[in-house]
């Protein structure tokens, strides 16, 4: 199953996101009526597919000793963009071009100035933020975009054999990273580039190229998620996607993978945002009242983190 | 160490229940079931039609309502992912409104098809079908507050517009309205017309800023009181006694500053009342009494002579009667 | 001697010599101080310096940056160290609540400061317990209790808000002592007990030392877990003094005040040069970035930009800020 010339992994634990998951989802269904229903697990697929998509990409880039923290603020700006494209009355493939190409021009830049300048992540994207937020509000005075037709809503609408078509792209965007990371050399070097770094450079691989290639990789997500968004929403909205790569960083650290040291179960990451998923959908179907519903989440995130943590520290002891 | 372990397992097990429980609303006997949606949890304007919505609640001996806001204020994602649940519930009927007028059609309109009854309130949504609108004309409080300020200051001076959030209905409407206003003074000049979020501490500083820019500022027009209570704070602080400040909604806060002088006036854009008169609407559609497709509330502009009606505690108000808001 | 071996002992020329003189820290903050001057030269150029100069504009700005300043103080110590408190911003919207209900209640400043201090200082411990005891990743830890502290601000405020503080109280943010803001006393005042701390005691070095290389700092004998309790109190603690200044200014307080705070207030930690890796930075590089921070909002302000642009430019000059002290770094600090 490994590439050729591949790092060999020792067998890890199973991350405590999985059992969990497990718990909450027995939980929901047994106490929460309606969880089971098809038009709700319909619904929590639906919201999740954003998320899942955004934290694939996201997975890498905490791999690799990162962080993206524009990726809302670029999804905003993407799905301005394709609406725009509707707007003026280009057809959705071209609409999908150009904020799949807008998300890849942003992915570049906080690649480059990450990688060739060294800068650190969190305060690049932190920048790239604010440019992707203010071009968005710029390009649309603070408004939102409308009228751009039923093209991008009918296609969110589609459910080829009952699955939402968003849940089936996010699955794809699943498979799709699985393989980059597991089966080319870019997914190699990603795990190298968390924590080996300098080995690598020393060993002559030409980590510029991967290391752009990841914070590219996420923006072109980006690009392909703003579809999604501006289908769920029929419009395009400067601000509406601000604080999602809040969740999909949260996502990936519940699953397991760490800040430091290249570590990524990407499985994990999907365990990760299915949580998230359950937690809120079972929480607005028991009626909680929403200041509680803010608390619980960070009572799971810190649960979570620490059953992780003092598992791990087993192990070592062990 | 088995003993602690087991702690440890209960204290996790207690941390996530504890917040379930707390936040569980007390099942009623099943009559009618309500779910109201707000904005966000952190205006206090939606704080007064929460209990506006309550008080006809148990008034009229319904069933239960279920309260819905985004955690993260005004945050479009989490109210679209909240009525796609809400669809699976299936309450009895919703009360909407949106914090996005167009984001929300897409999922407005599901909630049509499956025969939920939707009434909008508050502000209007640019789509979907809605059994009533309930809201203000908020161009008209707009126009009759402007009017009531720069006659206020003998229709000439020199004035500055602080607006809510660009896109918002309820901020472009109500600064249409402080524009239109304008117009019919000719002696009254704008010096700046800048956005103030809806938030105190932004409106503070832009009005700070503003007072460097401008020396006399005669009047402040402001599109929602949060924002005119920043204004003041702000011109107190620096001492400019001579400026007026006018706001628009009529919180306890502003009907406080109007009484001690510190604010000039408010245009009544009552959450209280909304809220009332939304859920009296509601319940009367579902017990098959009539209900007109639309109320627009009149508003008055409040200010030191007519405010005794708001300055009144929420556990003391009273809902304005049926017959003469359903005209 | 070889090439290289004579190039290591002369002093170095151009910019890296004058960094090599001035020290890091040093080269870092003048800098930030020529950013601040050259800002200070365009706005007062574009608004024919009448708006922008006068006294009490200055002092507007100062007065401006001080909140932000004040929450990011102790989250400067905190990033020092290496670690990071995302909830700082919560922190300060829980504190402040609880401190409004509690003045409204009883009518005492005292009391109301009393437990806005308490309850920040203590959520400030939890955060430095969850990450020293638990040893939960900084980042998540805080991140959880980001959403824990916001939640409880939802559920005491009910979706109101308290406004009215007694006068004497008001006077932390709006009174003036000599003509200058209060709050910018308080500013300064942070900031000389921050350097002294940082600079001159030992536990400053060692929060440094911790940060550049938590290993080697545990193994000369750091108490490390220690001095990362003590940082993260601190900023819980800071939390709490800026929440008082918020309720003193704004007169006001609701479940939503603290959240557009958070990354203005990371912003300027950024802006002032302190590294996210942890032993490189200064209070004082948070004073410069906070005055940056309000420099150019007050500037756009008065230039009338619309405010749609103000994340774009805000970006801009973060990503200025950093570039500035790439730019001056030597070569030979990174492979490849």
């Amino acid at each position: 199953m490994n590439a050729p010339g591949a790092v060999t992994r020792r067998p890890r634990l199973l991350p405590s996101i999985v059992p969990i998951t497990a718990v909450l989802a027995i939980a929901a269904a047994l106490a929460v009526p309606g969880f089971t229903s098809g038009p709700n697990l319909s619904n929590v697929g639906q919201q999740a597919a954003m998320l899942l998509m955004l934290s694939m990409p996201m997975t890498l880039v905490i791999m690799s000793e990162g962080l993206d923290l524009s990726a809302g603020a670029l999804l905003s700006l993407c799905g301005v963009v394709l609406a725009k494209v509707l707007v003026a009355g280009a057809g959705l493939p071209l609409a999908l071009l150009a904020s799949m190409g807008i998300g890849l021009v942003l992915g570049l830049l906080n690649g480059v100035l990450v990688s060739v300048l060294t800068l650190p992540p969190f305060v690049v994207t932190l920048g790239t933020l604010g440019i992707a937020q203010g071009a968005a509000l710029v390009v649309t005075d603070g408004n939102a975009v409308t009228g751009i037709g039923p093209q991008a809503a009918s296609f969110y609408a589609l459910a080829p054999l009952g699955v939402p078509v968003s849940l089936l792209i996010a699955l794809a965007t699943w498979g799709l990273t699985h393989v980059l990371l597991y089966h080319t050399r870019f997914g190699n070097s990603v795990f190298a580039i968390g924590g080996h770094r300098d080995a690598l450079v020393l060993a002559g691989v030409r980590v510029h190229l991967y290391h752009i290639a990841i914070y590219a990789l996420m923006g072109l997500v980006v690009g392909v998620t703003a579809l999604l968004l501006t289908g769920r929403m029929n419009s395009g909205h400067p601000t509406v996607a601000i604080g999602m790569e809040f969740d999909a960083i949260a996502a990936v650290v519940l699953g397991g993978t760490a800040f430091e040291r290249g570590d990524g179960r990407l499985y994990g990451t999907v365990f990760g945002v299915a949580t998230i998923g359950i937690v809120r959908n079972a929480l607005n179907l028991m009626g909680i009242e929403s200041s509680m519903q803010v608390v619980s989440i960070g009572v799971l995130v810190i649960v979570v983190i620490f059953l992780d943590s003092s598992r791990k520290q087993k192990g070592r002891a062990a | 160490m088995r003993t602690w372990n087991t702690l440890r397992l209960a204290g996790i097990v207690a941390a996530v229940v504890a917040p379930v429980l707390i936040g569980a609303q007390p099942a009623h006997a099943a009559n009618e079931r309500l779910a109201a949606f707000y904005k966000n949890q952190v205006d206090p304007h939606f704080g007064l039609v929460r209990g506006g919505v309550e008080a006809v609640v148990k008034q009229m001996g319904a069933g239960a309502v279920t309260h819905y806001a985004p955690t993260r204020p005004n945050n479009l994602a989490e109210q679209l992912s909240q009525i796609e649940d809400v669809s699976v519930k299936r309450p009895d009927a919703i009360l909407f409104m949106a914090v996005d007028p167009r984001g929300v059609v897409p999922a407005i309109e599901k909630v049509n098809a499956a025969g939920i009854p939707v009434l909008n309130y508050n502000d209007r949504v640019a789509g979907g079908k809605y059994t009533t609108y309930v809201g203000a004309d908020d161009f008209k409080l707009g126009l009759d507050t402007g009017r009531y300020a720069l006659r206020a200051i003998g229709g000439e001076g020199l004035v500055v517009i602080i607006e809510g959030v660009k896109g918002s209905t309820t901020s472009d409407q109500r600064v249409a309205g402080f524009n239109k206003a304008i117009e019919e003074f000719p002696k009254i000049k704008l010096l700046a017309s800048q956005p103030g979020n809806f938030q105190r501490l932004p409106a503070l500083q832009v009005m700070e800023n503003l007072m460097q820019a401008h020396p006399r500022i005669d009047m402040v027009l402001a599109a929602a009181d949060a924002m005119a209570l920043g204004a003041v704070e702000a011109l107190e602080a620096a001492g400019r006694k001579t400026a007026k400040v006018v706001g628009i909604n009529g919180v306890p806060e502003a009907i406080a500053a109007i009484k001690a002088g510190r604010l000039l006036a408010t245009g009544e854009f009552d959450g209280y009342k909304i809220g009332c008169v939304a859920a009296t609407a509601a319940l009367r559609g579902l017990r098959g009494q009539p209900v007109p497709a639309t109320i627009i509330l009149q508003g008055t502009v409040i200010d030191r002579s007519n405010l005794g009606p708001w300055d009144v505690p929420m556990d003391k108000r009273v809902c304005p009667k049926w017959e003469e808001v359903a005209r | 001697m070889s090439r290289a071996a004579q190039r290591d002992i002369q002093p170095r020329s151009g910019l890296a010599g004058l960094r090599e003189r001035l020290g890091d820290e040093g080269f870092a903050f003048g800098l930030r101080i020529i950013l601040i001057l050259g800002i200070g030269v365009f706005l007062s150029a574009s608004t024919q310096g009448q708006s922008f100069l006068s006294t009490a504009n200055i002092l507007n700005v100062l007065r401006q940056a001080s909140l932000i300043f004040l929450l990011a103080s102790g989250l400067t110590l905190v990033i020092l160290a290496g670690g990071f408190d995302l909830s700082v911003a919560s922190n300060l919207t829980l504190s402040a609540c609880l401190a409004a209900g509690v003045m409204k209640a009883t009518g005492s400043p005292l009391l109301g400061a009393a437990v806005a201090l308490g309850c920040s200082t203590f959520a400030g411990l939890c955060n430095g317990m969850a990450v020293t005891l638990l040893r939960l990743p900084p980042f998540l830890a805080t991140y959880g209790t980001l959403w824990i502290l916001q939640g409880l601000a939802f559920h005491y405020m009910g979706g109101n808000e308290i406004f009215g503080f007694p006068p004497a109280f008001r006077l932390l943010g709006t009174g003036f002592v000599l003509g200058i803001p209060v709050p910018v006393y308080l500013m300064a005042l942070v900031l000389a007990l921050g350097t002294v701390v940082t600079r001159h005691l030992n536990i400053g070095q060692e929060i440094y030392a911790i940060g550049a290389n938590p290993v080697a700092a545990r193994l000369s004998g750091i108490p490390v877990r220690r001095r990362q309790l003590a940082v993260y109190t601190a900023s819980g603690l800071m939390a709490g003094v800026a929440a008082l200044v918020y309720l003193a200014r704004v007169n006001s307080a609701d479940s939503g005040i603290g959240e557009p705070l958070l990354l203005p207030a990371i912003a300027a930690i950024l802006i002032g040069g302190t590294s996210l890796f942890g032993g490189v930075g200064s209070v004082l590089g948070t004073v410069a970035g906070s005055v940056i921070l309000a420099l150019v909002i007050n500037g756009m302000n008065l230039l009338n930009v619309k405010s749609t642009w103000q994340p774009l430019v805000v970006g801009v000059v973060l990503l200025v800020a950093v570039l500035a002290d790439l730019l001056s770094r030597g070569r030979r600090e990174r492979i490849g």
